[in-house]
């Protein structure tokens, strides 16, 4: 019996030597290994330089309603700022000349930023909406008279959404009528002022086991380590389920299955793909660690001034370590379900069409991503990095975000390789009778069967 | 010492299909076997069997004393009816690899892959990609593949299909030279006359079921003392004598069988059993003579063939060479 078992194995290696070999010596092999990671970065740099370099000027509409049509209804207004302090602004009388100066400075504010404001008056919102229609202006900015007292200012641009933009806009508008407000109480326009200089805050990561990093920095590596653990899974597990069509469609499967068993040629293939997996995954974290090293001395290469001191938080042994059992079993997982799939079908296109619940999960995992990376002790992070399809992409993300201590780690860990176990099992007996099959794909009761032979 | 292939009773269903049903014989060691038949009469299924690429349902098989699988892989050489290689594999790993599979070493593998490169006059095409040579250096490649291991039974199914005149020359002396070295071969065909050609003895089946086995020689002979002689008359009417006289007495003749063409003077005539040819040819003379042709015929095993499945599984045969 061990005998046998030891044969089957070394046939495995055979297999897995082969698929190595054949991939290794494509020129694609050698020229995805060093392109991809540039081709990553240039799909995060890109957008961002061309960001830096279209500071073009934004044109806003300024419309101050005149007080004469609201009358300040002093009280029930919702004030966002503490009471009292908009009571004095009901005096009617001085409500244009501070309606005046208020347009000054807000003139004054969006031109810090860049933006060209214009006060309009006379004019309905359907012109404003034609002339942004006509991008002679971005945007119209609405100041109800009783701005001061709490009334909503609103804003509708072709901008509105850009986050930095709208950034901008909140910082000069309250930043203007919170100094409007301290002229209206009667402070003076030097203590206003200093009351709203800008408290300066940093914020670090930390969950407490070691000092902080740049909290920015740390979400970036986790979303950059999920970001290659996606993309090195998805290709090689689909690499898996096409390597076992062209099996089929170059007929060589059958002495492949006469000489040894599917069971070793499953197991020889999934082996081979995933070392050529591992290795290329290694070169890229390697270059992706080193591109976050000398990010700045890259950036300043691309002419792009330092963006201030971020610091990459170093991946200890124990982060790589999660970060690498995951990508194994996660590849495992997932290349046992596309070997079956690639059994079930005789060609690449209806191979297309039978990976797409393969596919879901793996998409449903990416866009549960955001539910991990905003709180990573929460109550969603904790259940969606329990569930094995999920896991491998979801927990290196969490454990590096600090959201998961060994109790965590043991229980998904734990959980993943009781599923792998149930797929490698059925995916191997689909795999072993659909690996003969051609033409029709078989239908959900024929794959029943296959199961139970 | 065991037999090459002992087949005891094997069933194999697909679906509501009985591809195999209760089929049994046995290959001595040294033999070249044909398993003959129609297409779609369960050739390829028990060959796969025999392969342990498929499980039978039922029945039992032994290869050289073991139950198919590893160990009994590792004794055997292979040539489906679908050939089929790794395109982007070179052509020397191509082979030697196959000889890993088949329990080689490495180096063993490599040495045996260039030497019957070599042989089959490849060698300069070794570390060129299999998809880049032509469809009959392919087929020598795989001849290669399947050989590499001096497999102690060598299983060939359908050899013959899609095989260059050239390629058949190197199979037939492949054959030759397994049999010269005391190992088995096994094959299946719906060539008959192909088979007739190479096999020592041979397996008939149809529609799944055995039709008849035995030694080619034993199987001509039993046949052939069913008595079928070929006539040839001179004219209409001297036909028409014999067939009025002594061809319509049933103590002599037990079945007269006439060619397709209504002109043509020719008969075939099978005897009763324990009549002679002489006592036809005695009748006949006494009844007018007028005879151009009298011979004894050999039977064809595509006759044998004929006679024992009837026309109904020749007309089968037809519809499925029609399909394929």
């Amino acid at each position: 019996m061990s005998a046998r078992a030891r044969a089957g194995g070394r046939e495995a290696l055979v297999i897995a030597r082969r698929e190595v070999l054949e991939r290794v010596r494509s020129k694609w092999f050698v020229i995805g290994t060093l392109l991809g990671p540039i081709a990553m970065l240039a799909v995060i740099l890109v957008p961002a330089l061309l960001a830096a370099r279209e500071e073009k000027v934004v044109k806003i509409a300024l419309v101050l309603r005149a007080a004469a049509e609201v009358a300040p209804a002093p009280g029930p207004a919702p004030a966002p700022t503490p009471a009292g302090a908009a009571e004095p602004t009901a005096a009617k009388p001085a409500a244009s000349a501070p309606s005046a100066a208020l347009a000054k400075e807000l003139i004054a504010g969006f031109a810090l930023v860049g933006w060209r404001a214009h006060v309009v008056t006379d004019l309905e919102e359907s012109a404003l909406l034609e002339q942004v229609r006509e991008q002679e202006i971005n945007g119209f900015l609405v100041v109800p008279a009783d701005v001061l007292g709490g009334g909503a200012v609103t804003y509708q641009g072709d901008n509105g959404t850009s986050a930095p933009a709208m950034a901008r806009l909140e910082r000069v508008v309250t930043t203007v009528v919170q100094h409007r407000r301290g002229i209206a109480v009667g402070i003076t326009d030097e203590q206003v002022l200093r009351m709203l200089a800008p408290v300066l805050i940093t914020t670090k990561h930390t969950t407490g086991e070691a000092a902080g990093a740049s909290g920015m920095a740390t979400f970036i590596v986790g979303y950059v380590v999920m970001f290659i653990l996606y993309l090195a899974i998805i290709l090689y597990a689909s690499n898996v389920m096409r390597s076992v069509v062209q099996e089929k469609t170059s007929r060589v499967v059958e002495l492949m299955v006469a000489a040894v068993k599917p069971r070793a040629l499953m197991a020889g293939k999934i082996l081979g793909v995933g070392a050529v997996g591992l290795l290329q995954l290694a070169v890229w974290l390697g270059m992706g660690f080193l591109t976050l090293k000398y990010r700045d001395a890259l950036l300043g290469l691309l002419d792009i001034t330092k963006t201030g001191g971020v610091s990459v938080p170093p991946l200890s042994l124990s982060q790589v370590a999660v970060v690498l059992i995951y990508f194994i079993l996660g590849y495992f997982l997932y290349a046992a379900l596309y070997a079956a799939v690639g059994a079930m079908v005789s060609s690449e296109q209806e191979a297309q069409q039978a990976q797409m619940p393969v596919m879901t999960l793996i998409i449903i995992a990416i866009a549960c991503v955001q539910l991990v990376a905003n709180d990573p002790r929460g109550q969603s992070a904790v259940v969606l990095t329990v569930i094995p399809f999920f896991s491998p992409l979801l927990m290196p993300m969490r454990y590096l975000l600090g959201g998961a201590g060994a109790v965590d780690l043991a229980v998904s860990i734990g959980v993943l390789l009781v599923t792998l176990a149930v797929v490698v099992v059925a995916s191997g007996r689909i795999y072993r009778v659909g690996i003969l099959m051609v033409g029709k794909r078989p239908s959900a009761r024929e794959l029943w069967r296959w199961l139970r032979y | 010492m065991t037999n090459a292939l002992e087949i005891e009773d094997v069933v194999k269903r697909f679906g509501n299909h009985v591809a195999v049903d209760g089929i049994s014989f046995t290959v001595p060691r040294g033999v070249v076997y044909g398993v003959l038949g129609p297409n779609g009469a369960g050739k390829s299924t028990t060959l796969r069997m025999i392969n342990d690429v498929v499980a039978p349902d039922s029945g039992r098989i032994q290869v050289l004393g073991l139950a198919p699988g590893a160990a009994a892989a590792r004794q055997i050489g292979y040539l489906p009816e679908e050939r089929g290689l790794y395109p982007k594999m070179f052509v020397a790993e191509m082979v030697q690899f196959m000889g890993e599979l088949r329990g080689l070493s490495r180096a063993e593998a490599a040495r045996r892959a260039a030497r019957w490169l070599e042989r089959l006059g490849l060698t300069r095409w070794a570390k060129n990609r299999v998809q880049d040579l032509s469809k009959g250096m392919q087929q020598k490649v795989q001849f290669a593949t399947a050989l590499i291991h001096d497999p102690e039974l060598l299983i060939l199914d359908e050899p013959w299909s899609g095989l260059d005149p050239i390629n058949a020359e190197v199979l037939r002396s492949v054959v030759e030279e397994a049999r010269a070295a005391g190992r088995t071969v096994l094959f299946s065909t719906h060539l008959m006359e192909q088979a007739e050609k190479v096999c020592d003895a041979v397996c008939i089946i149809a529609r799944g079921k055995k039709v008849l086995d035995g030694n080619l020689a034993e199987l001509r002979r039993a046949a052939a003392a069913h008595g079928r002689i070929a006539l040839g008359f001179e004219d209409a009417a001297a036909k028409a004598k014999a067939q009025a006289g002594p061809l319509a007495d049933p103590e002599i003749v037990a079945a007269v069988r006439a060619p397709a063409a209504a002109d043509s003077q020719e008969l075939v005539v099978e005897l009763r059993s324990g009549v002679t040819s002489d006592a036809l040819l005695a009748a006949l003379l006494a009844a007018g003579g007028g005879l151009r042709r009298f011979e004894a015929v050999t039977p064809t095993l595509h006759q044998i063939f004929l006679d024992i499945v009837g026309d109904s599984a020749a007309v089968a045969e037809r519809r499925d060479e029609a399909l394929s």
